[in-house]
Parts: structure tokens; C-alpha cells; sequence
């Protein structure tokens, strides 16, 4: 099927709009194809919107890796729910060059474009333990963010690859956490203690949470690369531990491509029960140029046979791999033709997938911070593809993605058509 | 005038009253479950209490959610039946509503773990009992009975 961009008589290309797209993909759920494009082309708030704040409701700042932890003194929802429980992870954009905008019209909220209503949308809560202090004086939610059904706790938020002009191009980890240390005065590295016992106080709101989820930015230090960060993880793993009745809870974790040996570790050592490293650009070439630090230290062959071996370890449908959707057209060395560029993203995931673990995407959002910030993101119609394509895939290889499902991360809209074919349903091989 | 009001709202709020949601997955393939825990809240609205995440009437809620197709609720007391056809319009699994839910649900039986509230908008109601669908035939379809029927 051709994608994407349609050629006017001027030769210029001309994207199809959001009615379009939802008019064309009829069999997709509009709600996955209505997030995509909220995450891509960001939104903004009116005053009014702004007003149906509640701070002590909502979620206005948060600790997360990447994108910003918000700013004190102008309150902003941290993001947006749709009615059909679907997340949308995405912030306003001060660059954002056409943005949706968030409105409130009879006491309700709406995503709107210009002018008109495209869907309702509600604000996060803010979960109870948040505006709590550990016994060091830390905010508990500067230790653990929450989406709306996981709990988030990202201990080191410093990425080593960063080091010499080596960090990802897309990413903005280094920037964001320095800018909040020296505004905020927001440590970068969280404390065992004060895990244990933000994780304790979050657990006793009732329904609150369904998986907790660590990620950090890679540590490339100790005998073997990484060996620091697998121990940093494994004493944070066992302090959010204690707090379980069983050994093994749900439990996700997002990091670098440990070896067998750190991945055996990992898992006999805590109750961890999946394990995510993004492959991010899944091409070798373009993983070489924005993936500069991974390539050099590790290298993308290595990387990908690292994720691969981790099905070994935490059973198949318990492995996942990230990209960022849309990235590997970047310029200028990405590729250029969009249907091009979805053959080789749905190639490598379907190789990916014969091997057990399943490649899924977030949106690529060009932010402030990143070496990217200036790019431009693909068409809609090319998310909507990918997410039916992903999700196809996992169809095709049985691949039970309820580790990374629409409940659990929320970043994905590929996961969150799984939910519309009972995407548990499907048997692990 | 909210379609789901009197007779009908008592019913929805009685726990012995029959409660059958039927739903179809994306092909149109039918399922139903029978749940006397479906009740309604003060717009007039159906509440559905999921507690299995990967049921197939969970999905097929999904699936209504997303693509605007209806459901049906047949609902009946002693003597009476009612049948409420409307929409899935909320799936909500996080924030206060939820939680509110959530701990209904762990009153009800420790064991409950809830995994979604869906709220469902009445678009039609109408009497299911047989003299009311009888009764309705022979208004609309005076044609259609056999003759010994009329019989002297």
C-alpha cells in the first residue's frame, strides 16, 4: 500500500489530514490514530483549559527521563487520557509548528483543531503518595512518577554515552536532568531508601498501579561495560522489592543491552519479570550515526543478539525492544521515501519477532535538548502504518505483549491495538 | 428525559434482578455474559464492572468503544423485561472514579481485581416481556399470524 504524501500538481507534497487518515484507516481504532498525531505535532492549553488544573488532583510535574520534569511556578498537566483509557505521552511544545490545542467547552476538556472537537480529554490524576516526603526529606514524587496505571522509577538520570558528543540524537536525558538540577535542585541519582519507601507509600492506594517500571541512562562503567548499572538496578530492584509479598511482581525494565551473565544476574537477584533495551533505530547504518555511543561501546549486531538472548533468560513474550517510530527518516542521512523506510523498520521487527521478542514504537517527538530538535517527524499516515504493521507482526508470531501493553507504558500505539484483538490472548511460544 | 428512569433505574439497581450484556468482537461474532452487577449512575448511564482485563467481552467492549457499534443489555424482574441497546462511551481503569470502583468491587469479593469501569450510554430501551413484543407485532404486522387464530 502507498503511503504517506500525495503530489499536487505544484510538486509539492501534501500530507492528508486527521479526518483523512481516520476516513482511510476505518479499521484502525481512531483513538490510537488521534494520539499519534497528538504526540507528533504536540498541543497547546487555552486559559481556560488551564484553569480546570487542579493541583491538588492533577499531575503538573514529574520526573521523567526524557522530555521535561515541568516547571513549578507555571503549573501544566503533566498529559492527557482519552476515553477509551488511552494515554497520551506528550507535552506542550513551545516550538510546535501547527499544535492541537487543549480546550475546556461546558465544563469539559477537548483536543480541538482548529476549532473544531476532535475528542474528549482528561487530565492525569495525581496519585496519593505524591505530594508525600520520604524520611530524607525527598518529595516522593521526585522519586516515582506515575502514568496512569505504572508506577516510574528512572534512578540515574545522567547517560554516560553522553560523554564526547556521543549521546542519541533524539534523546534529551542529559539536558533535561541538568536543567532540573540546577533549577529545581532535583538530584540525579535516586537513593535505595527513599525507593523503598516512596514504593511502600504508593502501594496502598487501592487499583493504583499495575506494573512497576524501571529505566535510567546507561552507566558504562565497572570490569565489563555496564556492570555498574546492572548493580545500581539490582539494589534498586530489591528495595522497590521489599515492599511484595511474592519474590517475582510485575515489573519492567528499561535499559542497556546487559550480556547474559548481567542478565541472569539481574533476574535471580530481584523480582524482576521483563526486560526492555531499545534498539531505537533499527538499521544498522542509521544506528551507527544516531546511536554514535551504543554503536562505538557496544555496536548494533551486538546489541540486537544481547535483546535477542534475554528470551533465554525472561521467556519469550517477556522481551520487548523499543524504537523511536519515525526517527530513521531524520536527515540528513535518514532514509527518505517513507514506504522505503517502513519496509526496513517492519523487516528488521519481524526478525525481531521470529526470535521472540517484540519491537514496539513511541512516536518520535523532535525536543528541546536533543541534537534532533530542529527535525521534522513523518506523516501521520506513516505512524498509523507502522502501529498496524507492529502489531500485525506480533499477530503473525503469537507475541503476548501484555509487558508493554496500553496500561503498562501507554508510549506505544502499536500495544494499544493489541487491545482491540485481545492481544493476550495470544500464546507465548 | 433520560431513556433509563422509574421502573428501569430500580431494576438496574437491584442486585437479584437478570443482567445480560451482549457484545460482538471486530467479525460481528456474538458473546454474552450474564452480571447482576450492572447497575447505572445518577446521568442515566450504564455501569459495567470488568474484572478480567483479557476477556473477550473486555475486547469487544473495546472494539464498541472504538468503532461506535452498539451493545445490548436485557434486563428483567419478576414479570417484566426490558432491552437497552446504547453505546460504550468511558473505559476507565485509573483516577478516582476507578478507585472508587475499584474498592466497590474488593467489598464485594477480596479476590475482585478490577480492571475496567465501562460506562455505556442508553440509545434505545424498549419492553422485552413476550406480550410486549407480541403485542408490538400485531400493531406493526396485522398480516402476520395464522388464520386459526382467528377462529370462531
Amino acid at each position: 500500500m502507498m503511503c504517506a504524501v500525495s503530489f499536487q500538481a505544484s510538486g509539492q507534497t501534501s500530507e492528508l489530514t486527521l479526518q483523512e487518515v481516520l476516513e482511510k484507516y476505518n479499521d484502525v481504532s481512531p483513538f490510537v490514530i488521534i494520539k499519534s498525531d497528538i504526540t507528533r505535532r504536540s498541543f497547546v492549553y487555552t486559559d481556560r483549559a488551564l484553569q480546570a488544573l487542579d493541583k491538588d488532583k492533577h499531575q503538573y510535574q514529574q520526573r521523567v527521563l526524557i522530555g521535561s520534569n515541568g516547571d513549578e511556578h507555571a503549573a501544566v498537566p503533566v498529559s492527557l487520557l482519552l476515553r477509551d483509557g488511552t494515554s497520551i505521552i506528550a507535552m506542550p511544545s513551545p516550538g510546535a509548528r501547527n499544535p492541537y490545542v487543549v480546550d475546556r467547552i461546558d465544563g469539559k476538556l477537548y483536543i480541538t483543531d482548529q476549532g473544531r472537537v476532535v475528542e474528549e480529554v482528561e487530565y492525569w490524576y495525581k496519585p496519593h503518595y505524591y505530594d508525600q516526603f520520604t524520611s530524607s526529606g525527598k518529595p516522593m514524587w521526585q522519586v516515582a512518577s506515575a502514568r496512569p496505571q505504572r508506577l516510574d522509577i528512572d534512578p540515574n538520570s545522567h547517560c554516560h554515552f553522553w560523554s564526547g558528543g556521543n549521546g542519541c540524537k533524539f534523546c534529551n536525558i542529559n539536558a533535561n536532568s541538568t536543567r532540573s538540577h540546577k533549577e529545581r535542585n532535583m538530584e540525579k541519582q535516586l537513593k535505595a531508601q527513599d525507593v523503598y519507601e516512596t514504593v511502600k507509600e504508593a502501594l496502598k492506594q487501592p487499583g493504583a498501579f499495575t506494573n512497576l517500571k524501571m529505566s535510567s541512562g546507561s552507566i558504562l562503567s565497572g570490569q565489563e561495560i555496564f556492570d555498574d548499572e546492572v548493580d545500581m538496578y539490582i539494589e534498586m530492584l530489591q528495595a522497590a522489592g521489599d515492599n511484595f509479598k511474592e519474590r517475582k511482581f510485575p515489573s519492567t525494565l528499561v535499559a542497556s543491552a546487559f550480556n547474559e551473565r548481567q542478565l541472569a544476574k539481574i533476574y535471580e537477584n530481584t523480582g524482576l519479570m521483563t526486560y526492555t533495551s531499545d534498539i531505537e533505530i533499527p538499521n544498522e547504518a542509521l544506528f551507527a550515526w544516531i546511536c554514535k555511543g551504543k554503536h562505538k561501546e557496544v555496536g548494533y549486531r551486538e546489541w540486537k543478539r544481547r535483546i535477542i538472548a534475554a528470551v533465554d533468560i525472561f521467556g519469550a513474550g517477556n522481551v520487548s525492544s523499543g524504537i523511536v517510530g519515525g526517527c530513521e527518516m531524520a536527515k540528513p542521512h535518514g532514509i527518505k521515501d517513507e514506504d522505503e523506510a517502513l519496509k526496513i523498520v517492519l523487516e528488521e521487527a519481524e526478525d525481531f519477532a521470529s526470535q521472540g521478542v517484540s519491537m514496539v514504537h513511541c512516536v518520535w517527538v523532535p525536543m528541546q535538548g536533543s541534537a534532533f530538535h530542529n527535525q521534522v517527524t513523518p506523516s501521520l499516515e506513516y505512524y498509523v502504518q507502522l502501529a498496524k504493521g507492529l502489531s500485525g507482526i506480533r499477530q503473525k508470531y503469537r507475541l503476548n505483549i501484555d509487558m508493554d501493553n496500553y496500561r503498562k507504558c501507554g508510549n506505544h500505539p502499536d500495544t494499544d491495538l493489541d487491545r482491540g484483538i485481545g492481544g493476550a490472548t495470544f500464546q507465548c511460544h | 428525559m433520560p431513556l433509563i428512569s422509574g421502573r428501569i433505574q430500580t431494576l438496574l439497581q437491584d442486585p437479584q434482578a437478570t443482567k445480560v450484556l451482549a457484545t460482538a468482537d471486530k467479525l460481528g461474532s456474538p458473546h454474552i455474559i450474564l452480571d447482576s452487577t450492572i447497575t447505572s449512575n445518577e446521568q442515566g448511564q450504564i455501569i459495567y464492572l470488568e474484572l478480567i482485563e483479557t476477556s473477550q467481552t473486555n475486547v469487544n467492549l473495546v472494539n464498541s468503544i472504538w468503532f461506535k457499534r452498539k451493545v445490548a443489555i436485557q434486563l428483567s424482574g419478576t414479570g417484566e423485561v426490558y432491552l437497552i441497546k446504547g453505546y460504550p462511551v468511558y473505559s476507565i481503569i485509573s483516577g478516582p472514579l476507578f478507585e472508587h470502583y475499584y474498592k466497590l468491587c474488593a467489598a464485594r469479593n477480596p479476590e475482585f481485581d478490577l480492571s475496567t469501569v465501562w460506562v455505556i450510554e442508553p440509545d434505545e430501551v424498549s419492553e422485552d416481556t413476550y406480550e410486549a413484543r407480541k403485542s408490538k407485532e400485531r400493531a406493526e404486522h396485522p398480516l402476520v399470524m395464522h388464520l386459526d387464530r382467528l377462529a370462531k
